[in-house]
């Protein structure tokens, strides 16, 4: 009796406690065991260049007696755990972390100060791309199409905006073209998937090494001759809300960005409520899982993914965009440098949801802001490995945290009525 | 299906012509016909930097009529090095410029198999190898080869003079700088740039710090690309948030976001690499205090020239200070703003360079 009971009560209660006693040793012995009681980290906490705003004054903490703080909450849940149980593992794991990451920067600015708001709103921005990247995979995924040109789309989009942004000097007009011409490579991916019922990989690909072609062509012979005249777009003003932008740390982390960061934003809650508080939603998704069902309910399963696929370029469009009229005002050969791929990764760590993506793509532009902040910080670890840093926390998300990503039953099957 | 597959064949050829361009072939194996071809780094031939410059030396001995052919052949990844460099091989090119530092073992094993024909490579240099170091793996050639040219620049130089009036410039006390990848061509920019503002320091008694690198550690601020000019913008705005007014990125194109956002926002100056941005990049010349000159062009040309005339020799070219190999450009726009006293120092720290009562790497200590 005593022996059966004894271990499931190992696996369950005690096992995962020594786990979380464990990582509160290693969070102390690795950031905090170094350190000396007087060293301080300082944490800016007001944006650069403004004066006019509330000005609160930084964050400064006790290195050690902070790291020492952070190693007791980990030991803390450890003993919850074993006491009493905790019923979200993931919560658990989401403090940790947390801890981890938290007591790393205190020990990488011990002595030493950045920039907290910067590298938070940093992490916006640079997550803007990925984000659009991936709710272009939501929408086209959820309707069983794989799309892997995503990169294909952001370069060509990218491009577009930037001439027709210097030709028209309307820089809204060069935002309605990219999301238009997005579209229409959307439109090409569905017809070969849909139509013409072609691997969806091979025509994603053919997609991004066209764009790559096509782009270069068009930069080295057109673009690089008449810098004014065609690659000198300019970009969208930083719009400030009204009152909200003035809240500290939040204020101009969330609401002093460009339009381009703005409509991402919105686009992820407008994506969450159609896709499942909608009818389009529900057939889109019926249309993903079981086609044939969906078919048989009179669900027109070749059109949902047409349209599906179509505003999923569109999406992606406005992505590009973000790259040349969003961010540098001009185009370079291939500067959309991978988003296009780590936003497909970040849709599927989000579990195809647009929170899900969204929070995925926001972690991505964290580890991105994080490591230029340790690269300037000058810690003692390479900065080749500093580098690899979104890329490791990929993997470690994509391998352990999620557990088993479960993708739409259809996706990237073609349907094939009879 | 069928249908499908000619449709894809349509569209990889489209990508294969687009990317196929360059003049009409002439008859390379003429003895009196002389053509050169250049290979490109990953950054592509309009990357505004050394790939660009090396092409305008080739262009320039074309417009010179020095040459019947000049032609180039963009590398997308780093195993098209090898493969671009045969493509010239076989069309009896006569002399193989190479561009960048990572082309290093390929030019050298082209080289060694084709003692006939001429190459010349940037930022190189044989022999390359440390003691350990497999020939052909980690590194090129452990001796000279005499059919090579390998073209140097002492940047730190020039590096050292824009740190320097960075640091007599600034407002806040701190300037930055950041690279695209690791490599000794990049870091010599930044070891320069160091010393300068070491020097400054040492001169005025003032405390301008460096943000970026670090040459003693070898610790510093990269981007790990020479492409993605959103990572220029990104790291120029965390250069800013932590209180920098002047950036010197070291990244080709990467450097145009930094240009980017400073022109957005006023609130930092760039400093150039490579060619001098206020003709390469005119839309930022608002905020182009100066750039770090290297003129690649200058060195192929020169390389272009001594083939032709029949006076080819392997070994190192090293361009300096001294002989305009490398400099500092004009402050143009700035030129109001930089104090006469300041302008009048840097002269004078120019001909200190040039005659060798001051070196970068006494300053560094090292």
């Amino acid at each position: 009796m005593a022996m059966t009971s004894a271990r499931p009560f190992i696996k369950s209660r005690l096992l995962p406690g020594l786990l979380l006693f464990l990582a509160g040793a290693v969070i102390y012995l690795l950031f905090g065991s170094g350190v000396d009681w007087s060293q301080q980290a300082t944490f800016g906490l007001n944006p650069t260049g403004r004066t006019e705003a509330l000005v609160i004054p930084d964050l400064t903490l006790p290195v050690k007696a902070s790291v020492v703080v952070l190693s007791l909450v980990a030991v803390f849940l450890g003993a919850w755990q074993m006491a009493r149980g905790i019923r979200s593992s993931g919560l658990a794991v989401g403090l940790v972390a947390f801890a981890f990451v938290a007591a790393f920067l205190l020990w990488a600015t011990k002595d030493n100060s950045f920039s907290l708001v910067g590298m938070l709103s940093s992490s916006l921005v640079r997550a803007t791309p990925i984000a659009l990247a991936a709710l272009c995979g939501v929408i086209s995924e959820r309707a069983a199409v794989v799309n892997i040109g995503i990169e294909g789309i952001l370069l060509i989009s990218a491009q577009t905006a930037v001439i027709v942004g210097t030709k028209s000097g309307n820089l809204y007009v060069a935002l309605i073209a990219a999301i238009l011409v997005g579209g229409l490579v959307g439109a090409f991916h569905a017809l070969m998937a849909v139509k013409f019922k072609v691997d969806q990989i091979v025509s994603g690909v053919a997609i991004n090494i066209f764009a790559v072609g096509a782009t270069s062509f068009v930069s080295s012979r057109f673009l690089e001759k008449d810098i004014n005249g065609l690659n000198n777009s300019g970009t969208f003003p930083t719009i400030s809300v009204p009152l909200l932008s003035k809240i500290p740390v939040l204020g101009p982390v969330l609401f002093e960005n460009n339009i381009i960061v703005f409509l991402m934003m919105i686009l992820v809650v407008v994506l969450h409520v159609v896709l499942f508080y909608t009818p389009w939603g529900l057939r889109t998704r019926a249309v993903g899982e079981h086609p044939k069902a969906a078919d048989t309910l009179g669900v027109n399963v070749f059109l949902t993914r047409y349209v599906n696929v179509i505003l999923g370029g569109m999406i992606a469009g406005l992505g590009g965009a973000y790259f040349t009229i969003g961010a540098v005002g001009r185009f370079d050969e291939v500067m959309t440098a991978g988003k296009g791929f780590i936003g497909l990764a970040a849709m599927i760590f989000g579990k195809w949801t647009p929170f899900g993506a969204f929070a995925a793509s926001l972690l991505f532009g964290f580890a991105d802001s994080l490591q230029v902040k340790l690269q300037i910080l000058g810690i003692p670890i390479p900065s080749e490995f500093l580098l690899m840093a979104p890329y490791i926390v990929t993997m470690v998300v994509l391998a352990g945290v999620v557990g088993s990503a479960m993708a739409p039953a259809a996706d990237g099957v073609p349907y094939e009525k009879n | 299906m069928k249908k499908l597959y000619s449709i894809m064949a349509v569209l990889l050829a489209a990508v294969l012509l687009l990317s196929a361009c360059g003049p009409r072939a002439v008859d390379c194996s003429a003895d009196d016909v002389y053509c050169v071809g250049q290979v490109t780094d990953l950054g592509g031939i309009d990357d505004k930097s050394f790939n660009a410059s090396a092409w305008r030396g080739v262009q320039n001995a074309l417009d010179d009529d020095l040459i019947a052919s000049g032609k180039y052949l963009e590398s997308q990844g780093q195993s098209d090095y090898a493969r671009n460099i045969q493509q010239f091989l076989d069309e009896n090119t006569d002399l193989i410029v190479t561009v960048g530092f990572l082309l290093g073992v390929d030019t050298a094993k082209a080289a060694t198999a084709n003692p006939n024909t001429y190459f010349a490579i940037v930022d190189y240099s044989y022999p390359d190898c440390w003691p350990g170091a497999v020939v052909g793996t980690d590194c090129g050639s452990d001796v000279e080869i005499p059919n090579v040219r390998g073209l140097t620049f002492q940047t730190d130089q020039a590096a050292f003079l824009a740190g320097y009036l960075a640091a007599g410039m600034t407002q806040t006390g701190k300037v930055g700088t950041y690279g695209g990848i690791q490599i000794p061509p990049v870091t010599i920019f930044m070891d320069g740039f160091q010393a300068g503002v070491m020097y400054y320091n040492q001169q005025h008694g003032a405390n301008v710090q460096l943000v970026g690198w670090d040459a003693a550690t070898g610790q510093g601020l990269f981007t790990g690309n020479f492409e993605s000019t959103d990572d220029g913008r990104a790291f120029a705005e965390s250069l800013m948030q932590e209180g920098v007014d002047i950036i010197m990125p070291v990244a080709g194109p990467v450097g145009l976001g930094s240009a980017a956002v400073c022109q957005e926002t006023g609130g930092c100056l760039i400093i150039g690499v490579d060619a001098d941005w206020y003709d390469t990049a005119p839309e930022y010349r608002s905020v182009l205090l100066t750039s770090v000159l290297k003129k690649i062009d200058v060195a192929v040309y020169d390389t272009i020239q001594d083939m032709v005339n029949g006076q080819f020799t392997g070994g190192t070219a090293v361009y300096t200070i001294a002989d305009g190999g490398v400099d500092i450009a004009p402050y143009h726009d700035f030129d109001n703003q930089v104090p006469a006293s300041l302008k009048a120092e840097i002269e004078q720290l120019r001909q200190q360079l040039i005659d060798g009562t001051l070196t970068v790497n006494g300053v560094l200590g090292r």
